[in-house]
């Protein structure tokens, strides 16, 4: 009987021991998010997502709002971005611009940023600071003073922001044409930045009734993923909340985009160097399982340089300085499946459209190798390894997810991936990839010469002087 | 129950409480440095959370040592690593790495060229061996090296889009008058076509070496991995000496103006001038006047004066940039045409401003509280944590940087910030570049 308690003892302590390790260095598995992950909805609400990670005693603290350009009415585009801004303006509590300075003086470094589905507001801190993040970030939720003084410089700056993104860049100014063409009815035919003439005429009021409508508990959710306990954290961040009453979640419908009947084709001419090309085609989102064959598809065309565009395009055929895949499944409604290439001097588009194309009809008609789509998974789970390593970025994934379908469709996402077979790859291709459902634009450098080289040996100075 | 397995249940419950607790001050990982037989220098800090590892690796040569008239010369036997290697062509590298969802990046920049990779622990050896073959039997196939030329060609006239580029590769021409940090890393156009492979294999022959290199590795290994897989490998790189070349700037004492004309909306600006070495002992100081003056973005005076109050940028600040040897000071800025001059007007004020009046206790100490503050943030990543005890080693900081910084910074005065911007702000001999449709900012 002694002999059996003493082995049992040996053993519980080992175990215990062994459980002990297992606690201080277990990674994060990736299939386990739902467990790890802890939510919760506040009754006026708010959801609120808690991931805890102990590795640093860092914390980032984010806060979502379902408001994207997609949900701006025709006639005052940017409207999403520029209240963004705003958001920094002040409140009853906070002066102008203190909010990052609040933050900075704590140590922290903040930011936001608006897309097509979503504004976001992040802070990124030490784990002891939190506070200052839930009694800044509850106030201006719903307590802005917008006022028109800050309205009038903060328009400008915005004006300088589309300036340097998209009146001075040839590219820019091409997919704002592209998405416009591409999409004839959906909010996503037009730029986040806004149109300069929408930003013109855009008035307080308008920023005020949007700021009304979307900005409210039942609109946003809070991601908080690092350093906290979720028993400590959460009884605050309900107190720092709880003063809003429930607001009515805004109706997030909006147009659907019709079926596209045919090729499209647009030129942009414009002062540039080399040509671009680019080619978008309609696709579905994470709501179709197709979404994740096309995933596989950008990584099997773009993925690192054995990818097939840059080994065909970029090394073999020496056709393009670069040429790109790019797709995300995180749209909250269906977008567009991009390839883009940029042609080497002296080549011409014709010819590198066509080794697009040719790259397209080979994914249709040629099944991939076991092999080649084994290195395609291999490359998109370590890829989402090395991703674990940031809590911020293990934040933004999880919120897009929200965005997007909900959060919990993370842990599906590299099992959906390696259940993708050659046959889905060929199907997909066959079923979208097609150039009836797609847009082609392309850049054509003023002076109008496709593809000729500069004169050898042309000097800076010299050439830019125009 | 036993009185004695309670007693060792409970003490191993209070092991494990007290292990869950004292995670929350891991502010500061611990890095083992060791100077192997061939000189070089191994920095290993370990970090199990992920089955990874990132590993960086320094060669202490870049364009500062391109010669004159080979300008890009360091960049291309950079890139040039990877493109074949005695045992393996370019193609069979990229798919071998591709294969086991491995990066592996070579660039070069003015003083230092890097080698990194990331890859997964289960795949480390394969990793490993790759990472060492492209650095120690790289043979730079002609074929290969003209294409890299050609590429690298066409990149210098995309870049050629982009204003901002432009402004600074005008900018550093202008300052650095023909010295080693005149030129654009990657070369120009005139430079780049007389590259040879020889010349590749000369510089590579030349300066890849371990002596004076540093190699990094974070993540998921362990001592005992370090000494059965990485050592060996490590040692057997052959150390061959590296002669120091002396190296001399000469530097343009403004006031200068360099103007471009171009069909855009925007003036994009450079307002600068000389700066300091990293090795500088007034460089903390200079990082707190810096970044009350235009560094420390929503905290900083340029970006309150231009942005905030006159909504005149969506951009604007001001940095130290610092090197081995002497760097610059820029004042970079976008804004419309007709706003050039005012802004312009602007930032010279405020240069003039923190030389002339200290600057506030308030706004010193908040500056404070931020660098101390956000210290760790600089080290919550395999990548980061690799690149900043690069970085450590290699300015020859000392691994109880982390200790030390926060002293550094705190001991900084009102005297000292008015101290080092009279003595490294010249206003009145500045540069500036001016990229813009020089007619509607009036300064045809």
């Amino acid at each position: 009987m002694i002999q059996l308690i003493c082995i049992a003892k040996k053993y519980v302590t080992t175990v215990l021991i062994l459980l002990l390790f297992g606690l201080l260095f277990m990674p994060p598995s990736e299939a386990g998010l739902r467990e790890q992950v802890f939510e919760t909805v506040l009754p006026n609400g708010l959801k609120v997502i808690l991931l805890e990670n102990h590795k640093s005693p860092l914390v980032t603290f984010q806060v979502w709002y379902r408001v994207g350009s997609r949900n701006e009415p025709w006639g005052k585009t940017g409207m999403t971005h520029v209240l963004e801004h705003m958001m920094f303006k002040g409140t009853e509590k906070t002066g102008p611009e203190e909010f990052s300075r609040i933050i900075q003086e704590n140590g922290g470094n903040d930011n936001a940023f608006t897309s097509r589905d979503y504004t976001a507001y992040f802070q990124n801190l030490s784990s002891d600071r939190i506070q200052v993040s839930l009694d800044l970030e509850s106030d201006r939720m719903q307590n802005l003073l917008l006022r028109e003084e800050d309205f009038r410089t903060e328009r400008m700056v915005v004006m300088e922001e589309r300036r340097l993104r998209t009146e001075d860049n040839p590219t820019g100014v091409l997919v704002e044409q592209l998405q416009a063409s591409a999409f004839q009815v959906h909010p996503y035919r037009w730029p986040i930045i806004g149109r300069m003439e929408d930003l013109k005429r855009l008035t307080l009021d308008d920023l005020k009734e949007y700021y009304k409508t979307y900005y409210n508990p039942s609109n946003a959710f809070l991601v908080v993923v690092g350093d906290f306990k979720k028993e400590e954290l959460l009884p605050r961040i309900a107190k720092a909340f709880s003063s809003y009453s429930k607001g009515v979640a805004p109706n997030q419908e909006r147009d659907k985009e019709p079926f596209q009947m045919g090729e499209r084709r647009i030129f942009v001419k414009k002062e540039a160097q080399l040509p671009t090309i680019l080619m978008a085609y309609h696709v579905p989102n994470l709501h179709d399982p197709d979404s994740y064959v096309l995933e596989v598809i950008a990584t099997l065309l773009s993925g690192g340089k054995s990818s097939r565009l840059y080994q065909n395009l970029v090394r073999e055929k020496k056709l393009v300085l670069r040429a790109d895949a790019d797709y995300s499944l995180l749209s909250h409604d269906p977008y567009l499946f991009y390839l883009s290439a940029e042609p080497l001097p002296n080549k011409v588009n014709a010819e590198v459209e066509k080794a697009l194309d040719q790259e397209i009809e080979r994914l249709q008609r040629e099944l991939v190798s076991e092999r080649e789509l084994e290195k395609v998974k291999n490359q998109m789970e370590a890829s989402f390894i090395f991703g674990q390593d940031s809590i911020f970025y293990q934040a933004m994934v999880l919120a897009q997810h929200e965005i997007a379908f909900g959060w919990r469709a993370i842990d599906d996402y590299l099992p959906s991936i390696r259940k993708v077979t050659p046959e889905d790859i060929q199907r997909v291709a066959k079923k979208y990839l097609i150039s009836d459902n797609r847009t082609v634009g392309i850049l054509i450098p003023l002076p109008p010469k496709e593809g000729k080289p500069l004169p050898e040996g042309t000097s800076i100075k010299e050439k830019i002087i125009r | 129950m036993n009185a004695k397995i309670l007693k060792t249940i409970m003490l191993i419950l209070l092991l494990v409480c007290l292990c869950l607790q004292s995670n929350v001050s891991l502010a500061l990982p611990s890095v083992q440095r060791t100077v192997l037989p061939n000189q070089l220098v191994l920095l290993v800090c370990e970090d199990h959370s992920l089955p990874f590892v990132t590993i960086q690796l320094l060669i202490p040569s870049g364009s500062n040592r391109d010669p004159s008239g080979e300008e890009g010369l360091s960049y291309l036997t950079a890139k040039g690593l990877i493109l074949g290697t005695l045992k393996r062509n370019a193609t069979v590298i990229n798919e071998e790495l591709d294969f086991i969802g491995a990066s592996l990046h070579s660039s070069s920049g003015r003083d230092y060229a890097t080698l990194n990779i990331r890859v997964l622990k289960k795949d480390l050896e394969k990793g490993l061996d790759l990472f060492m073959e492209v650095l120690t039997q790289p043979t730079f196939p002609e074929e290969e090296v003209k294409r890299e030329v050609q590429k690298t060609l066409a990149a210098i006239q995309s870049a050629e889009d982009d204003p901002g580029d432009v402004a600074e590769k005008e900018f550093q021409k202008a300052l650095f008058l023909g010295s080693p940090y005149a030129h654009p890393v990657e070369g120009t156009r005139e430079s780049l076509p007389r590259i040879t492979r020889k010349a590749v294999l000369q510089f590579f022959k030349t300066y890849y070496h371990p002596s004076n290199s540093i190699f990094t590795i974070v993540g998921d290994i362990t001592s005992d991995e370090v000494k059965k897989i990485l050592l060996p490998t490590l040692i057997s790189w052959p150390t061959v000496e590296i002669h120091k070349r002396p190296f001399q700037s000469t530097f343009a004492k403004g006031p200068e103006t360099v103007k471009i004309n171009r069909n855009i909306t925007q003036a994009n600006m450079i307002l600068g001038h000389q700066g300091v070495s990293r090795e500088n002992p007034d460089y903390y100081a200079l990082t707190v006047m810096n970044y009350i003056l235009g560094g420390g973005g929503f905290s900083s005076r340029l970006v309150e004066e231009i942005r905030v109050k006159r909504g005149l940028a969506y951009s604007v600040g001001s940095f130290f940039d610092v090197g081995k040897y002497l760097g610059s000071f820029q004042i970079v800025l976008q804004t419309k045409n007709e706003s050039a001059k005012e802004a312009i007007t602007l930032s010279l004020q405020e240069m003039e401003r923190i030389q002339k009046n200290l600057v506030l206790e308030k706004d010193l100490e908040r500056t404070k509280r931020y660098l101390i503050g956000s210290f760790p943030m600089r080290l919550n990543t395999q990548g980061k944590l690799a690149n900043f005890f690069t970085q450590v080693e290699y300015y020859g900081l000392g691994l109880d940087y982390p200790e030390k910084y926060p002293s550094f910074i705190q001991s900084i005065s009102r005297e000292d910030v008015l101290r080092v911007a009279q003595k490294y702000l010249h206003p009145k001999n500045a540069i500036l570049v001016i990229v813009a449709n020089l007619k509607e900012a009036g300064m045809e």
